[in-house]
C-alpha cells in the first residue's frame, strides 16, 4: 500500500516534470495573433435594414432578452403608427444563434467577429439605428498574423497560420 | 569608503546582511515566486508571468508586484488588535530570516562559530509559527482564526519529525556543530549515508512552509487565505515572503546536513568564502526549486491527511532515521 502510494507520487511528478521540460502551450497570444473562425461560427450579429420585415420573432425567442424591438422614431412619424425594429443587448447576449434561425428573411447573420469588449455598459446596448450600422472593427496597434486552430491528437491544440 | 567596504565584508556584517542573511533572501524572493508561477504555467501549458519585461519573459514580474505592494494602501479593520496585527507581519518575516546568522557560508566565514548551531537555527525557525497563531487571532476573522488554528495543526505534526531527522544527521556526525557536520562530509553525503531522514526532512521542509501539497493554513479554495485574510499591502507582501524566507533557510540547512554544503570544493578554495557561498547557495536554490515545482502538480492534502502523514509515516521514518545513524556509527565506529 505505502510502496503502490509512492509510486503514485513519483509517477505524478515525472508527469508534472514532462510537461514542465516539454515546451508547449495552448495559449493564443491574442492582440498579437488572432484566430480565424471557422464557417459557421457564432460571433456578434448583423442586421440587414432592408430585409427586416419588423416581424419581432427574434426578440420573441431570444431566451436571454438581449434582442429587443426598439419603436424607431422616423420611420413611427413618417408612418403614423408605432415602427419596432430589433435592438441587441450585448452584456445579455449568449450567442446562442436562436434569432438567426427564427428571422424568416434571412436579415439577421452572424459574423466572425467575436471582440465583444467595449469601455461602457452603454456602448455594448445596439439599438437599431446602431445595429445597422454593422459590427464594430477591433482595432489593433500593429496588424496581428492570423492563425487557424487545428487539433492535433498529440499536442492538443496547434496554432497554424493563415495567409 | 574604505572602511565601510572592509566593515560589509567582515563575516559578522556580511552573514546577517548579504549572503545568506536578508539581501539575498530578498532577491531570492523575487526570482522564486516568478519561477514558482513560471513553472506552474508551463506545467499547465500557459505562458504564465510574460508582459514585465517580455523579452526575459517577465523576470521581474515581482519587482512591479512589490512596487505595487509597497504603493497600496495597508488596511487596517477597525476591530483587529492593533498592535498584533501591525507587528506579526514583521516578526513573522523577522523570526524566518532570522536563523541565518548562524549559518555558515565557507569553512572560515561565518558570524560566529557555536558548538550548537544547528540547534541554533531549528529553534529559531520554531518562532516563525507561533505568530501565524497570533496573526490568525489578532485578525478577529473567522477565517484568519481557522488558518492560525490549522497552523497549529500542523506545527504539532510535522515538527518533531523533523528535528529527529534533523538530529539523527547529528548523531551520525558526532556534532551539532554546522561547519563540523559540513566538513565531515568530503567523501559521502550525508543524503548516501542516512537517504530516509533525507527524504523524511524534506517533505517535512515543504510541509512547515506550507507549500503544495501541505498549503493547508492559508488554503484559498477553502478559508480565504487563512490568518492572512485581513492584510493587505505590504503587510500582506511580508507574510507571504515570510514562508519564502523560511524555505530558504531550512534549504541551506537541508544543504549543509544533506548535500555536503559547500563541498566538493577544491582545497586551496577553500578559504576564499566565494566558491563555497555560490556551491551552497545553488544546492539551496535547487531545493526550493523542486519545492516550488510541486504546486504544479499536486493539489492540497486535506488537514486530517496531512496530519496523518506527519504522525503515522514520516514521525516513524524519522525515528528509524535516527536508528539508521546509530547503527551507522556504531559499524564504521563514527564518521
Amino acid at each position: 500500500m505505502a510502496v503502490e502510494r509512492t509510486i503514485r507520487h513519483i509517477k505524478a511528478l515525472a508527469t508534472g516534470a514532462k510537461y514542465m521540460l516539454g515546451g508547449h502551450r495552448l495559449t493564443l497570444m491574442y492582440p498579437d495573433d488572432v484566430q480565424e473562425f471557422p464557417d459557421g461560427y457564432r460571433g456578434m450579429i448583423e442586421y440587414d435594414w432592408n430585409t427586416c420585415i419588423k416581424c419581432g420573432l427574434c426578440a420573441m425567442v431570444c431566451p436571454a432578452d438581449a434582442m429587443k424591438m426598439y419603436v424607431s422614431k422616423e420611420e413611427s412619424e413618417e408612418g403614423k403608427r408605432p415602427v419596432r425594429r430589433p435592438g441587441i443587448n450585448y452584456t445579455r447576449c449568449i450567442f446562442c444563434g436562436f434569432c438567426v434561425d427564427i428571422c424568416p428573411t434571412n436579415s439577421l447573420k452572424f459574423t466572425k467577429v467575436h471582440d465583444v469588449a467595449f469601455y461602457t455598459f452603454e456602448e455594448q446596448i445596439f439599438p437599431p439605428e446602431k445595429f445597422r450600422e454593422g459590427v464594430p472593427k477591433p482595432q489593433y496597434d500593429k496588424k496581428p498574423r492570423r492563425v487557424r486552430a487545428i487539433l492535433d491528437e498529440r499536442r492538443g491544440i496547434r496554432y497554424e497560420p493563415v495567409e | 569608503m574604505q572602511d565601510l567596504l572592509s566593515l560589509i565584508f567582515e563575516p559578522y556584517v556580511f552573514v546577517p546582511l548579504i549572503f545568506p542573511g536578508i539581501t539575498v533572501a530578498f532577491l531570492l524572493l523575487l526570482v522564486i515566486i516568478w519561477l514558482e508561477r513560471k513553472m506552474a504555467a508551463k506545467v499547465q501549458l500557459r505562458y504564465g508571468p510574460l508582459y514585465v519585461l517580455k523579452p526575459l519573459g517577465g523576470a521581474i514580474q515581482m519587482v512591479a508586484d512589490l512596487l505595487r505592494y509597497l504603493f497600496q494602501e495597508p488596511i487596517i479593520p477597525k476591530t483587529v488588535d492593533k498592535l498584533a496585527f501591525i507587528l506579526t507581519p514583521a516578526l513573522l518575516f523577522g523570526m524566518a530570516y532570522l536563523p541565518t546568522v548562524a549559518i555558515p557560508v565557507s569553512p572560515t566565514f561565518y558570524a560566529f562559530r557555536s558548538d550548537l548551531s544547528l540547534l541554533i537555527v531549528l529553534a529559531l525557525s520554531t518562532l516563525a509559527p507561533i505568530f501565524t497563531v497570533v496573526m490568525g487571532w489578532a485578525s478577529n476573522n473567522k477565517f484568519s482564526l481557522i488558518g492560525g488554528v490549522r497552523e497549529g495543526y500542523i506545527v504539532v505534526s510535522y515538527e518533531i519529525p523533523m528535528f529527529l531527522s534533523a538530529l539523527s544527521m547529528a548523531v551520525l556526525y558526532g556534532s551539532l556543530d554546522l561547519v563540523d557536520i559540513a566538513e565531515a562530509q568530503k567523501g559521502l553525503w550525508g543524503i548516501f549515508l542516512n537517504p530516509v531522514a533525507a527524504i523524511t526532512m524534506l517533505v517535512l521542509m515543504y510541509m512547515s512552509t506550507s507549500k503544495f501539497p501541505f498549503e493547508i493554513p492559508e488554503a484559498e479554495s477553502e478559508i480565504v487565505a487563512g490568518a492572512y485574510t485581513e492584510y493587505s499591502g505590504i503587510l500582506y507582501g511580508l507574510v507571504m515572503g515570510a514562508s519564502y524566507v523560511k524555505l530558504y533557510v531550512l534549504s541551506l540547512v537541508f544543504s549543509i546536513l544533506f548535500l555536503g554544503g559547500w563541498n566538493p570544493v577544491p582545497g586551496f578554495m577553500a578559504n576564499d568564502p566565494l566558491l563555497p557561498g555560490v556551491l551552497l547557495f545553488i544546492k539551496a536554490f535547487i531545493i526550493i526549486v523542486i519545492g516550488a515545482f510541486l504546486r504544479a502538480v499536486y493539489p492540497r492534502f486535506r488537514i486530517d491527511q496531512a496530519m496523518d502523514l506527519g504522525w503515522k509515516t514520516l514521525l516513524p521514518l524519522s525515528i528509524i532515521s535516527i536508528f539508521i545513524s546509530l547503527a551507522e556509527v556504531m559499524i564504521m565506529g563514527g564518521a
